[in-house]
């Protein structure tokens, strides 16, 4: 099976692509539920001055992957992979986690184009399940298989459900307790506007007597 | 020697695997992708699409000040096919031709604040998804009932293609809540923040009238003496 990812990234890509320039990171944000698996896939290309094109891949590039957690930043993964890489974290708290991207490359010469140009894709929960192989380890037919399917489906729809609940459940108190915390302050600033009035009526009434001017 | 006819079959699904694995580098046909961007700056994502195939795209803006951004889409040729000013979120399809469409998102009308900008696209008649899906090389076993089997499986990839809608309404969804609550913490903090600046201007500005008041007075009483 290890020979299968080894053909993974042999052949042009149909995904998404983007330019980073040498020193730049780019971060996405996943916004994900507990125990789901997240599996990205890149595949950078150099530009060529002499061919005016970006070439296949580039040996020796390669690219730094930082993944953070939701609560307080704990990186989960840091790591350095070549210029085609596959990453893989799997959650442990709902929440957004942040992929970050950057280039590891210090050799000026090679970004003398400017450009490196990144095709990324991010796969999440049950998209990340290799059917075949789930076919090949179960042994099951096609109707099971695609039953199964069906199943995974479900299970990630229920579980981005119960996040959604749990989200909302924050949003909630949220907003009913910036709603108190009008109320509240409205009424102590109006208290305070009260008695500091009293107090400055009084303070001069006592002076202007003390002065002897009433 | 029906061990060794297992063994085989093990063999030829890990050949087709590994022939099938070449191609397995392209994207899904539907992803959403969220990201930071930083104020003043502009941001490009390019999409290789075939022949006749059809490109929707739909953003959102989470997070960020006026949660507005510009955005615009790019066909091969450089012709610009949509544009969006300072929208909090747009959609936009079309069909496609052979070639890299650009689309960019441009934050450089706002000078300090950042946008967390969400984006899905759903990519159609990609003429790839169909042979991805044909597992008839790597199941083991026969179905029965041939006949009636052709309706079950067309049930279930109704099912399935009903099931992945749900997945991106959620997605949507997902999108419009996080954007509700950003706007509810930012809402928080600054009722927060202005609230004690408030109590604190009060009570310095009643000082302030005192001591001026009483000085105003220490100034008359020493010209009439």
């Amino acid at each position: 099976y290890g020979l299968m990812l080894l053909f993974a990234w042999l052949s042009p890509s149909q995904a998404l692509y983007f330019h980073i320039g040498e020193t730049e990171k780019k971060c996405f944000i996943e916004e994900i539920p507990d125990e789901t698996m997240v599996i990205g896939t890149y595949k950078t290309q150099l530009w060529d001055k002499q061919t005016g094109s970006f070439l296949p891949s580039t040996p020796g590039l390669g690219m730094h992957v930082e993944i953070k957690d939701p609560d307080a930043k704990v990186i989960i993964l840091s790591r350095q992979y070549g210029s085609d890489g596959r990453f893989t974290f799997t959650s442990h708290t709902p929440g957004e986690h942040q992929i970050c991207l950057h280039s590891n490359s210090t050799k000026m010469a090679l970004f003398a184009g400017g450009k490196l140009r990144v095709h990324l894709d991010i796969q999440v929960g049950e998209h990340t399940n290799n059917y075949p192989e789930i076919a090949a380890k179960d042994k099951l037919t096609e109707l099971q298989l695609r039953v199964r399917q069906l199943l995974d489906q479900v299970e990630q729809i229920q579980k981005e459900q119960n996040y959604q609940r749990y989200r909302e459940e924050r949003f909630r108190m949220t907003s009913e307790s910036t709603n108190q915390r009008v109320l509240w302050w409205s009424i102590a600033q109006t208290f305070i506007l009260i008695i500091t009035g009293i107090w400055q009526m009084r303070h001069l009434k006592s002076f202007f007597e003390a002065k002897k001017l009433v | 020697m029906r061990w060794s006819m297992e063994v085989l079959r093990v063999c030829v699904a890990c050949l087709l695997l590994c022939v099938s694995a070449i191609s397995a580098f392209s994207q899904s046909l539907d992803s959403d992708f969220t990201f930071t961007l930083p104020a003043g700056r502009k941001e490009c994502f390019f999409q290789t699409m075939k022949k006749d195939a059809s490109l929707e795209i739909e953003y959102q803006v989470l997070d960020g000040a006026s949660l507005d951004v510009d955005f615009y889409l790019q066909s091969p040729s450089g012709h610009v096919i949509a544009t969006d000013y300072r929208k909090s979120d747009g959609v936009h399809a079309v069909e496609t031709e052979e070639g890299d469409y650009m689309f960019c998102f441009d934050n450089t009308f706002s000078a300090v604040s950042e946008k967390v900008i969400f984006f899905e696209l759903i990519l159609d008649n990609m003429g790839d998804g169909e042979e991805s899906e044909d597992w008839k090389a790597y199941v083991q076993g026969a179905d029965l009932l041939d006949m009636k089997l052709e309706d079950i499986m067309d049930t279930i990839n109704r099912v399935k293609s009903r099931l992945g809608k749900s997945l991106q309404i959620q997605a949507l969804l997902r999108a419009f809540e996080a954007r509700d609550r950003n706007l509810q913490e930012s809402n928080y903090e600054r009722v927060n923040l202005w609230s004690c600046t408030n109590l604190v201007v009060m009570v310095i500005v009643s000082g302030v009238q005192v001591y001026l008041l009483r000085s105003l007075f220490d100034d008359k009483r020493k010209t009439c003496t």
